[in-house]
């Protein structure tokens, strides 16, 4: 097996409500993530994915338990940018342009970004405008953010998320806020921008065909306490054209993951 | 002329288009609807001066003799506009400065929250008339009790609003920030600040008034210091002369409106994106 981008060991995360109760929003998370690996994680609302997210993304810290990013923390993987991280709004700075929006997290703390660059000298990738052209963000660069779709707007986060050439890429359900139409031309250029670039992805969603179409490995968790229950591996081979969505393979994932749900869901009620 | 653009079910402006519907924005300031409830309501004005001048003999001056005051000797009134606006602006200076950088202390660091916070209320609820003559005893008849005055009374609006700014940065934002390590320092440079101007240019339109409000207070608790259009009033009220008032008080009006155009003309080119600054929303 090949070196684990992300070990997630015995994970616990409570919240406190009130008083004396507490809300576990995760306990006993077990998780491994291969490097450029797609992931995604998927349950019902309540369930932790985004708070195992932002464990991984070091936002948060677990009550028990480990988080290891590629060797190190989290937070210590962030001061590497070593990741990148993509929340359900855009998060564009609303004064800059959309090129600068993608070129400033480069910006931020030089030394860091040298170091970066260094590492990675030899596999020089493209830069912002050239990635933003590939993301068809090329005569929208200099516009304002408000200027923009909501599509538009978060194909630039995506861009902005990959400009740094993240080893683990965090997606907190990107494309929940799109529309169909949008959210399938997304998808399409994400997986683009990954097969090019590489990167391990977790991506959180609740579309259970979202998380089939972009995925390596399914993992379904289940709420009351969040919890890991399967992990699915989708065996289809990339890259996956339409005929391979609408064929029985595809369909009998999808319903593997529904019924591990529909499991998940009717356990975590139960208690 | 409008091209159709082939396709696209949606007809491209040409130059032509740009520039004509640019023109009609530019003349849509001569048309009578925009300058005729202005200009109604300015006339029915001047008429109820008028006609309380002429019942009031004792009250109000007449338009004419205020006119005349300021026509007579213009530069007296410029000379001590002057004097007032100097005071007003470096006052506000000194108070920006202040609260700016207190806001940036109580939104980084809750300890300076608590600490500064209660004095600041108290300090708001404390009336500056009151404290304005206690301050002419400690710093004299010069320039300082005033731009303490100015100062103070500027401080509490821009502190109260900078602060609420810097901490309005939503939070996908901070977390997108956070996972690629920016610093504290870097987060307030490239994030909190520019979150928070358009809270600090609310405040500005605020304070710019105010500043004027305060230079005048401080003058007129030191009467008998020389300059600055508080002192006109005061010097002018003592010998009963009403038109040299309401001069002064005009001057003081156009220099406050001046003022406030001055921020809003600036606030419109800096914050350009903001939504505030959008048509839809004047």
């Amino acid at each position: 097996m090949a070196e684990a981008a992300i070990a997630v060991r015995g994970a616990r995360r409570a919240y406190d409500s009130g008083e004396l109760a507490e809300v576990v929003a995760l306990d006993g998370v077990d998780l491994e993530v291969e490097a450029g690996t797609f992931v995604s994680v998927i349950g019902p609302s309540g369930c932790g994915k985004s708070t195992l997210l932002r464990l991984m993304a070091g936002l948060e810290q677990p009550d028990a338990g480990t988080i290891e990013i590629c060797g190190s923390t989290p937070r210590a993987a962030a001061s590497q940018k070593r990741l990148g991280f993509v929340p359900q709004r855009p998060a564009l700075l609303p004064w800059l342009s959309v090129a600068k929006n993608v070129a400033l997290p480069g910006r931020l703390n030089p030394a860091a970004t040298r170091r970066r660059r260094g590492e990675r000298s030899g596999a020089e990738g493209p830069d912002v405008h050239e990635l933003l052209r590939k993301a068809g963000l090329g005569d929208a660069m200099d516009k304002l953010p408000a200027q923009l779709s909501g599509g538009m707007q978060q194909r630039a986060a995506i861009v902005r998320a990959f400009a740094l050439h993240p080893d683990v890429l965090l997606m907190d359900e990107p494309f929940s806020a799109l529309d169909e139409f949008t959210r399938e031309a997304l998808q399409e250029q994400l997986l683009d921008l990954w097969g090019e670039l590489g990167a391990t992805v977790v991506f959180v969603t609740h579309s259970i065909s979202e998380a089939v179409r972009l995925s390596d490995r399914v993992v379904v968790m289940a709420p009351r306490p969040g919890r890991v229950v399967d992990v699915v591996d989708v065996d289809l081979p990339r890259p996956r054209s339409q005929e391979l969505l609408r064929s029985q393979e595809f369909h009998d994932l999808e319903l593997t993951v529904r019924d591990l749900l529909r499991d998940a869901f009717a356990t975590g009620g139960a208690r | 002329m409008s091209g159709l653009v082939k396709g696209s079910g949606r007809s491209a402006p040409t130059g032509a288009d740009v520039h004509r519907a640019r023109r009609r924005r530019r003349l849509g300031v001569l048309r009578p609807a925009y300058w005729a409830p202005l200009v109604v309501m300015v006339v029915v004005l001047l008429l109820l001066w008028t006609w309380g001048a002429h019942a009031l003999p004792y009250l109000l001056p007449p338009l004419s003799e205020i006119g005349e005051v300021l026509a007579d000797d213009p530069a007296y009134f410029l000379r001590n506009a002057g004097v007032t606006l100097g005071e007003a602006v470096v006052g506000l200076l000194i108070g920006f400065v202040a609260a700016f950088v207190l806001a940036v202390l109580v939104s980084e660091l809750p300890v300076a929250r608590r600490a500064i916070m209660p004095v600041a209320v108290v300090l708001n609820v404390t009336p500056l008339v009151a404290v304005a003559p206690a301050l002419v005893v400690a710093f004299g008849f010069g320039p300082g009790p005033k731009l303490v005055v100015t100062a103070l009374i500027c401080f509490f609006p821009i502190l109260i609003n900078t602060a609420a700014g810097l901490r309005s940065v939503p939070a996908e934002v901070l977390q997108v920030f956070r996972t690629v390590d920016a610093s504290r320092l870097e987060v307030l440079r490239h994030v909190r600040v520019p979150t928070a101007l358009p809270y600090v240019f609310a405040a500005l339109k605020i304070v710019f008034p105010l500043s004027v409000v305060g230079a005048v207070v401080a003058e007129m608790s030191a009467s008998g210091s020389d300059d600055g259009l508080g002192t006109v009033i005061q010097v002018a009220s003592s010998m009963n002369r009403l038109p040299v008032i309401w001069a002064a008080i005009a001057v003081l009006a156009l220099m406050g409106s001046l003022l406030l155009l001055l921020v809003t003309v600036v606030e419109r080119r800096v914050l350009h994106w903001h939504a505030s600054t959008h048509k839809e929303n004047r």
